[in-house]
Formats: C-alpha cells, sequence, structure tokens
C-alpha cells in the first residue's frame, strides 16, 4: 500500500485518467471506426446523406438484409487477389530482415569493437544516409533499373529496402553491442575461440533482445513501406501497401474503396498480434541501452 | 610446465608508451606479481602474453618458443579477468565447462573436470546458478574454477580481488595462495594493492609509467628498494621520505638531524620504514622535534605523524602512548635501518 504522503490527491488522480482516457480513445477510434466500417457497403461508409449509416448500416441492409456484409473482403482477398500482396509484403519481409540483420549483426559488432577512428565516420555516413528520405534514393535508382532490366521485381526493391534501413540496424545494433564489455570477447578467445567462435557462441546469445527489437523494427519498415513498393514494383509483384493505394486509386466502381478499406484491416491485424506478442522484448530492447544491465 | 622469458617487450601506441623494454625470465612454477599504480602498464604486459594486445617490439617466448604470432587460444593460457566476464546466459557449470567445450575435449571426461574444478573453489552447491544470481565472491571463484578446469600451462590474474570487499579479499586472497601451491602452475597476477603482492608473491616486479624499477622478492623489494619510488610504494605505511642535505655525514632537514650516515656530501632523500623508528622516552632527544601532526591508534600500536617540510613522517609507537596533537614530539631513528635515494633520479645511494 502506498503511504499517505505518497498518494497523489483525488482531483488529479481523475484527471490523470480522464486524459488517458481521451487519449485512448483519441488513438484507438480511427482504426475501430475502419474495422467497423469495413463491414459496410461504400454508401454506408462514406455517406453523404447521414454519417450515423456508417454505425447502423442502413444501405448495407437494403441490399444485403444484414447490416454486416464481408464483400469488400472477399472482393479484396478473392477478386482482386489481395493474398498476392500479402505473399510478396511476406518474402520481402523475410529476406529484409535476414539481410538487415546478418550484415547488421556482423557490421555493428565490428564498428563496436573496431579501434580506429574512421568507424566514427562511418557511423556518421550512414547516419546522414538514414536522414535522407528514401524517395530520393529510389529516384536516382530508378533509370539504371530500367537499363539493367531488374525493374518491378521483388529482389530489387529488397535490395533497396536493405539499403534504406541498414543504416539504422547498424546504429542500433552498434550501441548494443558496446553495452557488452569487451572482456566477455576476450575471455572467449582466452578460454578456446577464435574470432567468429567468440562472436556466434558467446555474443550473440548475450545479444538476442537487441537482435529482435532490431529485426522487429527492419520488419516494420519493409511492412510499411510504401514510396519504394511503388516506384519499384510492377503490378502484378506488388506488396500490400502499395496494392491499398492502387484500390484506393480507381474509384469508378462502388466496391473498390471498400476493398481498399478492407485490406488495411487486414493488413494492420497482424501488427497488432506481433507487437502484443514481443512486447517485453521490444521494450526490453528499447530500454537497454538506456540502463546498465 | 612453463618458462616464460619476456624480452626487451614494448607497447606502444603512437606516442604514448605503455611498456617499455619489459626484459624478464619468469621460472616455472612462479608465482610473478605486477604491482603499480594504475596506468604502469601491468595489464598491458599480461594483455600481451595472454595475446590480446600484439606487442610493437620484442618477443614472447613459452618454453621456448616464440608466441607472439599465435592467437590467446592457441597459447595455452587462462586468464581471470577483473570484471569476472563470466557468460551471462550460462549457467555455472556450463561456465566452468565451456574451455572444454570449445576446445573438442572428450565429452566424457567434463564432467568430472567441472566437479573437480569447482569442488577446488566450493562451489559446488551453486552449479546451476546463472552469474546474476551470485555474489561478487562467488563469481570470482567461478571465474578462477572455470580458469583450472583444463590445466593451462600459465594462469593470468588481472585484478581479480579489487571488485570484493575487503573482507572477502582477505579470504579469497588465501584461496587463491594455497590454490596456487595445489596446483603449482607458472601465476602471472597484476594487482595495484602491494599487501596482495607480498603476501602472494615469489617475486614482485614493480612498474612506473610503463618501465619495471624493481624485480624482485617481496623481502628485497621491502628491505632494499631500488628507488624512492619503490620505497613510497611499498609497506603499510609506506616509507617516510625526507628530502634534505648531507655534509660530512649528516643529513639535514627542517626539524631533522641525523648523524652517522656513510654517503658523499649533496642533496639526497633519506627514507625509513615507520617500524625502524621509535618515540624517545623521558625527555631525551632523537634526530626529530617537531609538534605532533596526527595521532592514529592501530589497536597492537600507536601511529605518531609530524610533518617534515610538507612530507607525512609516521612513527610506530607503544599502544600505550598517548599525547595531544600540535605536543611536541622527539624522534630517534635507528641510523643502521636508513635508506638514502639520489634527491633528482631517486636512485638508491650505497651498498
Amino acid at each position: 500500500m502506498a503511504s499517505r504522503a505518497q498518494r497523489m490527491p483525488k482531483s488529479l488522480r481523475i484527471a490523470s485518467s480522464l486524459f488517458v482516457l481521451f487519449w485512448f480513445i483519441l488513438a484507438a477510434f480511427p482504426f475501430a471506426w475502419t474495422v467497423w466500417g469495413s463491414f459496410k457497403v461504400e454508401l454506408d461508409f462514406f455517406s453523404i446523406a447521414d454519417w450515423t449509416n456508417a454505425i447502423t448500416g442502413e444501405r448495407t441492409q437494403a441490399v444485403y438484409g444484414s447490416s454486416f456484409t464481408d464483400t469488400g473482403y472477399a472482393g479484396a482477398w478473392i477478386q482482386e487477389e489481395f493474398w498476392r500482396n500479402v505473399l510478396n509484403t511476406g518474402i520481402v519481409c523475410f529476406f529484409v530482415v535476414t539481410i538487415s540483420l546478418t550484415i547488421g549483426t556482423l557490421g555493428g559488432y565490428a564498428l563496436s569493437r573496431s579501434t580506429y577512428n574512421y568507424t566514427f565516420w562511418l557511423l556518421i555516413t550512414a547516419l546522414i544516409f538514414r536522414a535522407m528520405p528514401p524517395i530520393t534514393l529510389v529516384a536516382g535508382y530508378l533509370l539504371p533499373f530500367f537499363e539493367w532490366n531488374v525493374w518491378g521485381i521483388l529482389p530489387t526493391t529488397i535490395i533497396v529496402l536493405v539499403a534504406i534501413n541498414q543504416p539504422f540496424t547498424l546504429w542500433m545494433l552498434h550501441s548494443f553491442f558496446k553495452n557488452i564489455p569487451s572482456e566477455l570477447d576476450e575471455s572467449a578467445k582466452v578460454d578456446g575461440c577464435n574470432q567468429f567462435q567468440a562472436f556466434r557462441r558467446v555474443i550473440i546469445p548475450v545479444m538476442w533482445p537487441g537482435v529482435i527489437t532490431t529485426g522487429l523494427f527492419s520488419f516494420l519498415l519493409a511492412y510499411n513501406d510504401f514510396a519504394v513498393g511503388a516506384m519499384l514494383l510492377s503490378e502484378s509483384n506488388r506488396t500490400m501497401v502499395p496494392a491499398i493505394a492502387a484500390f484506393l486509386g480507381t474509384t469508378q466502381t462502388e466496391g473498390n474503396v471498400m476493398f481498399a478499406v478492407a485490406a488495411v484491416v487486414s493488413a494492420t491485424v497482424p501488427l497488432f498480434i506481433l507487437v502484443m506478442f514481443f512486447q517485453r522484448q521490444i521494450v526490453g530492447g528499447l530500454t537497454a541501452g538506456a540502463v546498465k544491465g | 610446465m612453463a618458462e616464460i622469458q619476456l624480452r626487451n617487450l614494448s607497447k606502444r601506441w603512437g606516442a604514448f608508451v605503455g611498456v617499455e623494454n619489459f626484459d624478464l625470465t619468469i621460472a616455472d612454477k612462479e608465482f610473478l606479481v605486477l604491482l603499480g599504480p594504475s596506468g604502469c602498464g601491468k595489464t598491458t604486459t599480461m594483455r600481451m602474453i595472454a595475446g590480446l594486445e600484439d606487442a610493437t617490439e620484442g618477443d614472447i617466448l613459452v618454453d621456448g618458443n616464440r608466441v607472439n604470432e599465435l592467437e590467446p587460444k592457441d597459447r595455452d593460457v587462462a586468464m581471470v579477468f577483473q570484471s569476472y566476464a563470466l557468460y551471462p546466459n550460462m549457467n555455472v557449470y556450463e561456465n566452468i565447462r565451456f574451455p572444454l567445450k570449445v576446445r573438442g575435449i572428450d565429452p566424457a571426461t567434463h564432467d568430472e573436470k567441472v566437479r573437480r574444478a569447482s569442488a577446488m573453489v566450493e562451489l559446488d552447491d551453486f552449479l546451476h546458478r546463472k552469474p546474476a544470481e551470485l555474489s561478487g565472491g562467488q563469481r570470482q571463484r567461478v571465474a578462477l574454477a572455470r580458469a583450472i578446469v583444463r590445466e593451462p600451462n600459465v594462469f593470468l590474474m588481472d585484478e581479480p580481488l579489487s571488485n570484493l570487499d575487503a573482507k572477502l579479499r582477505v579470504s579469497t586472497r588465501a584461496q587463491i595462495k594455497n590454490l596456487s601451491h595445489e596446483l603449482a602452475v607458472t601465476t602471472i597476477y597484476v594487482t595495484h594493492d602491494q599487501i596482495e603482492a607480498m603476501t602472494l608473491a615469489d617475486r614482485v616486479v614493480i612498474m612506473k609509467q610503463g618501465v619495471v624499477q624493481q624485480v624482485g622478492t617481496p623481502v628485497d623489494i621491502y628491505d632494499k628498494p631500488a628507488n624512492a619510488f619503490v620505497a613510497s610504494f611499498i609497506g603499510s605505511p609506506a616509507m617516510n621520505l625526507i628530502d634534505g642535505e648531507i655534509k660530512d655525514g649528516v643529513f639535514t632537514a627542517q626539524n631533522t638531524t641525523v648523524s652517522g650516515l656513510n654517503a658523499p656530501d649533496g642533496p639526497v632523500t633519506l627514507g625509513f620504514r615507520a617500524e625502524d623508528a621509535n618515540v624517545t622516552e623521558n625527555g631525551q632527544s632523537g634526530e626529530i622535534n617537531a609538534p605532533i601532526y596526527t595521532l592514529e591508534l592501530l589497536g597492537d600500536s600507536t601511529m605518531v605523524s609530524v610533518r617534515i617540510g610538507g612530507q607525512l613522517v609516521s612513527v610506530k609507537a607503544d599502544k600505550t602512548f598517548r599525547s595531544e596533537i600540535d605536543d611536541k614530539v622527539s624522534l630517534h631513528i635507528h641510523t643502521e635501518h636508513c635508506h638514502l635515494f639520489d634527491a633528482k633520479t631517486g636512485a638508491r645511494l650505497g651498498e
């Protein structure tokens, strides 16, 4: 039990609770609204006559005899074959995360253990590239990619995403490695490891939280990417986010906007599950640098 | 079986000298202590022997074979680090077993070896704990067990006791001494604590700013310090050093006149230990007459200190001695136990 002195005044407690509640509604409302609306027809969700139609589903009732319909999902997933885009995103994410982490752990470890001055400048250069908007890089890539005939395919996008993502992974993993005392490597070496064994058997097991956190951020970057995918992928190879944008872009038919809404919901659900599943690692990883473990 | 030879070993980082021209032969089964203040190059020397640092110049020989180019793992040394460097993801058992595992030693013998090592450092009850669940002293013992488990040729210990509290330090020190006797392996031990050096060593190497000052047995170093630095570093309290002038065998400084010394005329530093002097009784006049600066009761004796030319001079008096600060006191120095050092270079004068 908190003592009297430590307890907050009642008014402050009510005020802070109200603020948290307000903030929660503000943050959750758009998503909740989208989920609810994704089961309606477009004339309800984007109703000009009466906005409450989006809640009650009057038109949906009139067309399908029920205030909920899965036509948005069916259209997106079956008619427009949204599963292909999901699959593409899966492939892109898998390779971006794998390649980023491989280069990032090896590079971050090397930079953290190096005694040369140029490591500092390498990291600063990486930071500059990280600060640039991705689109600046993509514009420069377009022409050579056309000429080499590698435009529109997934491997090209994966390479570009890795390039954009690498400075961040390098920085993040570098600071994680910095927190591991170099005596641990040295001890492993004296105990009989070569440099690589010391890295794999002693350093990496200690590094897991950092690797998972960094991997998750790489995943989110690849998952949420729009600029690179939209510019570099042909229509048949699109990932989810550019595909959703394409649904929105053609408004001639009734279903398409609802396809986009349904697809947005489909794309967001895995993220929720992922973040909830890994929340301990994310928080642990984010604060690992701040407090000495 | 390992005799280590260091031949003109040097380490430089640009213009900064870490270790300068270290030349020494460490006999098989010897317990050698590298002693010096922080930044004197003692740890660098050890790291060069371990192979964690490249030597800028000079050779390291183990049993006559040059090992400069060998990886740490191929030098057959075991090291205990100041921070223990235990693997936090493994339990105590796996930590101790790690060197056996990575060196591909027959797995059938692992259990027996680990248990023997853990028994030697009395860790049997903690084998399933993670390092984070151990106290400082226990972690230190895990590091020791990990070092001894594969019976290496050379032990390197880098200030293994400095992270322990005072009481534990004494008992662990005794344990290390006993362990080294039992194992009879060449050991190099780095410390800045002169008591550890005195109690553990067969021979002590005293270093200052990368340069070896003196090599000798603890008794040698205590009784015949090679220079004023060694004299001021060894002993508790350290040797009293008074700057003054000698003329016709008589040393004079502020409040001080010591006669019967055998040295040429000129400025010198006079050194004597606290136990080689006493407080005079019944108003007799000794070599030093000065007001008391401070009095410290040590239990078995009383330490009386005066200030001579800015230097603190301490003398051991009887435990019943009582006086007040600023009271005049007269101190008698046993001239036969006096040391003289060159005022400029600090080098020992005479015999």
